[in-house]
């Protein structure tokens, strides 16, 4: 790569691209086609990608916008992992890479593929529109631009770290249970409709929530975590999604949508043993068929990463616990503590 | 496609606050806008500082008048003082505007919204939100256009302004997704597509698409551009990507080091050294390097912040974003090593000529945001008065336009004339016979750019400028877009991006080359003072037959009488 070089301290490595192709107009099924430049310490992987389209095939499609990992435009699987190519730094994934010298760049997955490693954002804000991912603000239009509501620094944090999310779909694409199913809400969705209802200005709390626990909504989520561990702004989504959660339970109780069966199940884990079990869950709302194609493979990985309450039988009977609010708070602690053990 | 009332070029700050109040001024109007990346992705997310806006939250004092004295004063007296009287006394107004909207401000002790000092401000008045004040103004606007059922045409690049006589009939745009062009007749047509700093390219801080479209659009219709010599240049953007440091590694006690291992900043400015006022601090790094003390590498000269003296501690618990970027970005830990950087194009004063109401002179087209030039910041623009400046001029755009839609005709557009804009776009570009590379004409404009319009100017060095740019002109018109492919096909967008950066590029040299005076950003060597006899104008450059033309308009003064600018 002609890109520069402080000769006195850095050197070169030869690293081959492994680029995922796909041009609807002419192939039937994608394929990959192998790019080997030199690069040297300080590349991104955005700039690998912009070298190889101006010096050796043009035709390599990708979009990239800031270059500085704030637009969101650059989202891409680097090594099967989902992230900015513009702030990954070449020389660490290979540092990591299990084929030494190769990269393998591929599209975002659970967004449809438009082209080599351009996929459609259109499912994306139809859900953010369909979950009101906006504030309806309690001031009506014409009386806006005369006085600030006023809010405190402890109402500004509750939201603060929600609102750094640039929608680059990092997360969507590492999402679990997108892969099984599309129409699920989606952690960014979750992430931002979360954001929008722990803040007082908004009047629409209800309406949103109430769209939230139907089928594909927050109950469908089965805590992997994995959402949380690829977002490429660090973000805790799992806080968002617990606290839409928590927040459901408490305002809208065990109503009759349909996406309740789930919360449910949910909640008649906790009045039985005290403890969410939350590796029947699934079963109970998707049915076992369902389950054990799409969530059993994940769950053995999930409890070998320990992200899994251990199965059932182990799950012991929490004692002389009989007021639901009890029951409650010692299940919202044991969701953090899982979180807390992951951190680490 | 069925007619439009406004079509909106442009999804960042400035085009979704014209969507929002067209909506509003008229509801029952049809409204697009038509945006090259989505518009969460626009540019106007890249802006950390804040806004201003004289709320009086944090100085009880402040006042609009004092926030109008320091825009003009920094504009080094070349703003219409009518338009910044505007920008001023609608500020308090937008910002809370957008707070009552949701806009995630941070908050003072008493819960209203933050402000702090920002450069030339003379009370603490810039608003902001963390260090993602532009990424939140700009989610805030997004979200509000969906709630309001905003129609969207997203990855949709615009070609050019569809001209009968004196009047604009619509737009031709590219659907990047199936490469086909097609027709936006529409009343009337806002552009609000971004500025054009990405010229100089790896000496930019710019996003790669603000490549000045819309001004090459408007430029090519006829429409004249304003002060376009007028670029602002930050001092310490890294070397091999252009990106901001921000001041905070300076104020932290960061150095500025050449390859002699002096602090040179003791050469320029004595008692502030490294906090010198921007320009300043700037012109000195490049006088470093022109005169051969910096560092070498194939990608250009530089010099060094150096941050390794304040310890890690300092670095890890001060500056984590900064460390964190320098590591992303340039693979280098500046608590180990010192950061390579070099003076980076930041912003563009200059662009479409509007009056107060957004109006250009061709009948139908409004222009706002960085795109236009009302002007409100002259040769200089204040951190913190182009968020403003996108806020106040397009909500004002939005509601001209949906006022004055139904003064204008249908728009219509034929089929002929789409063919004619289709073989213009595409005009042999795959043809064997073409053989320019894009990446080698891009980068030399840049350089050539960098080199002699750049931050120091000179007679001899703006002529060679502008020789460079015609010979590249000329190369372009045998350019090779290798990618035949209809679905996005990035490759010719970058083509045609390169076109409108080439042709905007001939203004900004002929601008440069004509005013024979120093003045804000604007730096020749061979004029170095202020000459307001001559040059306290405005320069227009239009296009007349394929050529620049450059004319003249006053500034438009008001109540304050031009002074020196000393700070
Ligand atoms: C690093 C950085 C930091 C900054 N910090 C600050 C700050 O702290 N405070 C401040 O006040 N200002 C700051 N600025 C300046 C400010 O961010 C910009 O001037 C402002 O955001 C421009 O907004 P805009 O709406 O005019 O354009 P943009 O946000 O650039 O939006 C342009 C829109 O036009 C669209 N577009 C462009 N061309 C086409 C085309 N051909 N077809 C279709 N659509 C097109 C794009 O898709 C985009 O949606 C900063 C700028 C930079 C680079
Ligand atoms: S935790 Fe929930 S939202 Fe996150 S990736 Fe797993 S299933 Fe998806
Ligand atoms: S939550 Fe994180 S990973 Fe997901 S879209 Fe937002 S920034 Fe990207
Ligand atoms: S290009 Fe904007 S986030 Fe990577």
């Amino acid at each position: 790569m002609t890109a520069p070089t402080d000769q006195h301290r850095e050197g070169k490595k030869d690293v081959t691209f492994r680029i995922f192709r796909f041009n609807p107009q002419v192939d039937s099924k994608p394929y990959f086609d192998d790019y080997t430049i030199q690069v040297e310490r300080g590349i991104t992987v955005l700039r690998s990608l912009n070298y190889i389209k101006e010096h050796i095939d043009a035709s390599i499609s990708f979009r990239a916008f800031c270059q500085a990992g704030i637009c969101g435009s650059c989202g891409m699987r680097v090594n099967g992992l989902s992230q900015l190519a513009c702030t990954t730094q070449v020389w660490d994934v290979l540092a990591k890479s299990r084929e030494p010298g190769i990269i393998k760049v591929e599209p975002l997955r659970n967004l449809p593929l438009i082209k080599d490693l351009i996929v459609d954002m259109d499912p994306l804000v139809d859900k953010m529109k369909h979950y009101s991912n906006w504030i309806d603000s309690t001031m009506p239009e014409s009386s806006m631009g005369k006085k600030e509501f006023l809010i405190s620094e402890e109402e500004f944090l509750r939201y603060d770290k929600a609102t750094d999310c640039i929608l680059c779909a990092s997360c969507v694409s590492e999402c679990s249970i997108l892969r099984a199913n599309k129409e699920y809400v989606s952690p960014a969705v979750l992430l931002k409709s979360y954001r929008m209802n722990v803040d007082s200005r908004d009047a629409i709390h209800g309406e949103r929530l109430a769209e939230l626990v139907k089928d594909h909504g927050v109950w469908d989520c089965t805590h992997c975590y994995r959402c949380q561990e690829s977002c490429v702004k660090s973000i805790p989504i799992m806080d968002a999604i617990h606290g839409i959660r928590e927040d459901a339970i408490e305002l809208r109780g065990m109503k009759d949508t349909s996406g309740s069966k789930h919360a449910e199940a949910f909640m008649s884990d906790i009045e039985k043993k005290g403890k969410l079990v939350e590796a029947t869950l699934p079963i109970r709302t998707n049915g076992i068929v369902w389950t054990l194609q799409n969530l059993l493979p994940m769950a053995v990985k999930m409890i070998m990463k320990r992200r899994t309450p251990p199965p059932p039988p182990l799950v012991k009977s929490a004692k002389g616990i009989k007021i639901f609010r009890e029951m409650f708070r010692e299940m919202t602690e044991h969701v953090r503590q899982d979180h807390k053990s992951h951190k680490k | 496609m069925k007619p439009f009332d406004i079509v909106i070029v442009g999804g960042g700050g400035a085009g979704l606050y014209a969507a929002m109040e067209a909506m509003k001024t008229n509801p029952s109007l049809n409204i697009a806008v038509l945006s090259k990346v989505y518009p969460n992705r626009s540019h106007t997310s890249a802006a950390q500082g804040g806004a201003n806006a004289a709320l009086g939250n944090k100085a009880k004092d402040d006042t609009v008048e004092m926030h109008i004295f320091d825009t003009i004063k920094g504009s080094d007296y070349l703003a219409d003082q009518d338009a910044v009287d505007v920008l001023c006394s609608e500020a308090p107004k937008i910002i809370r505007e957008l707070e009552n909207m949701g806009t995630p401000w941070s908050r003072m002790e008493d819960n209203t919204i933050a402000q702090r000092p920002f450069g030339g401000a003379g009370r603490p008045r810039c608003c902001y939100c963390s260090d993602k004040t532009g990424h939140t103004i700009l989610q805030t606007l997004y979200e509000q256009c969906l709630k309001k059922g905003v129609i969207f045409f997203n990855e949709y690049f615009a070609l050019n302004l569809s001209v009968k006589g004196s009047r604009s009939r619509g737009l031709i745009a590219m659907n990047m997704k199936t490469g086909n062009v097609e027709a936006f007749p529409a009343r009337t047509v806002i552009l609000a597509t971004g500025g054009y700093a990405k010229m100089y390219w790896n000496r930019s801080s710019n996003a790669a698409g603000n490549t000045g479209d819309g001004q090459a659009i408007a430029y090519r219709a006829g429409i004249p551009m304003k002060d376009m010599e007028f670029v602002q240049f930050h001092p310490t953007g890294l070397r091999k990507s252009g990106l901001l440091v921000t001041e905070g590694a300076r104020g932290e006690g960061g150095y500025l080091i050449n390859r002699n291992g002096e602090r040179f900043m003791a050469r320029y400015a004595k008692e502030k050294m490294e906090l010198g006022p921007r320009d300043l601090v700037s012109r000195s790094l490049e006088t470093e390097i022109l005169e051969g003390r910096g560092f070498d590498s194939p990608a250009g000269k530089y010099l060094h912040l150096d941050l390794t003296h304040l310890g890690a501690d300092l670095i890890k618990s001060r500056l984590p974003q900064i460390r964190e970027m320098c590591m992303q970005f340039e693979g280098v830990d500046p608590i180990d090593e010192p950061i390579p950087v070099r003076p980076t194009a930041h912003y563009s004063m200059g662009g479409i000529d509007t009056d107060n109401f957004t109006r250009t002179i061709m009948e139908g087209v409004y222009a706002a945001g960085e795109c236009a030039c009302v002007s409100v910041h002259g040769a200089n623009r204040l951190g913190g008065n182009s968020l403003l400046d996108i806020l106040v001029f397009g909500r004002i755009a939005g509601h001209t336009a949906a006022e004055e839609a139904g003064k204008f005709e249908p728009g219509n557009i034929s089929e002929a004339e789409l063919k004619e804009h289709v073989e213009e776009m595409r005009g042999g570009m795959h043809a064997s016979g073409h053989h320019e590379r894009y990446g080698e004409l891009r980068e030399e404009l840049g350089q050539t750019l960098a080199l002699n319009v750049g931050i120091f100017r000179e007679a001899s060095l703006l002529k060679r400028g502008i020789q460079d740019i015609a010979e590249l002109k000329e190369r372009f018109k045998k350019v090779r877009v290798t990618d035949t492919s209809d679905v996005f096909n990035t490759n010719l967008m970058q083509v045609l991006e390169l076109k409108n950066m080439l042709d905007l590029a001939e203004t900004v040299a002929a601008g440069a080359s004509a005013r024979e005076e120093s003045r804000g950003s604007h730096t020749r060597i061979d004029f170095p003072v202020r000459d307001d006899a001559k040059w306290h104008k405005h320069t227009l450059a239009t296009r007349v037959k394929g050529n620049v033309v450059l004319g003249e308009k006053p500034v438009t003064m008001g109540r304050y009488e031009l002074q020196e600018r000393t700070y």
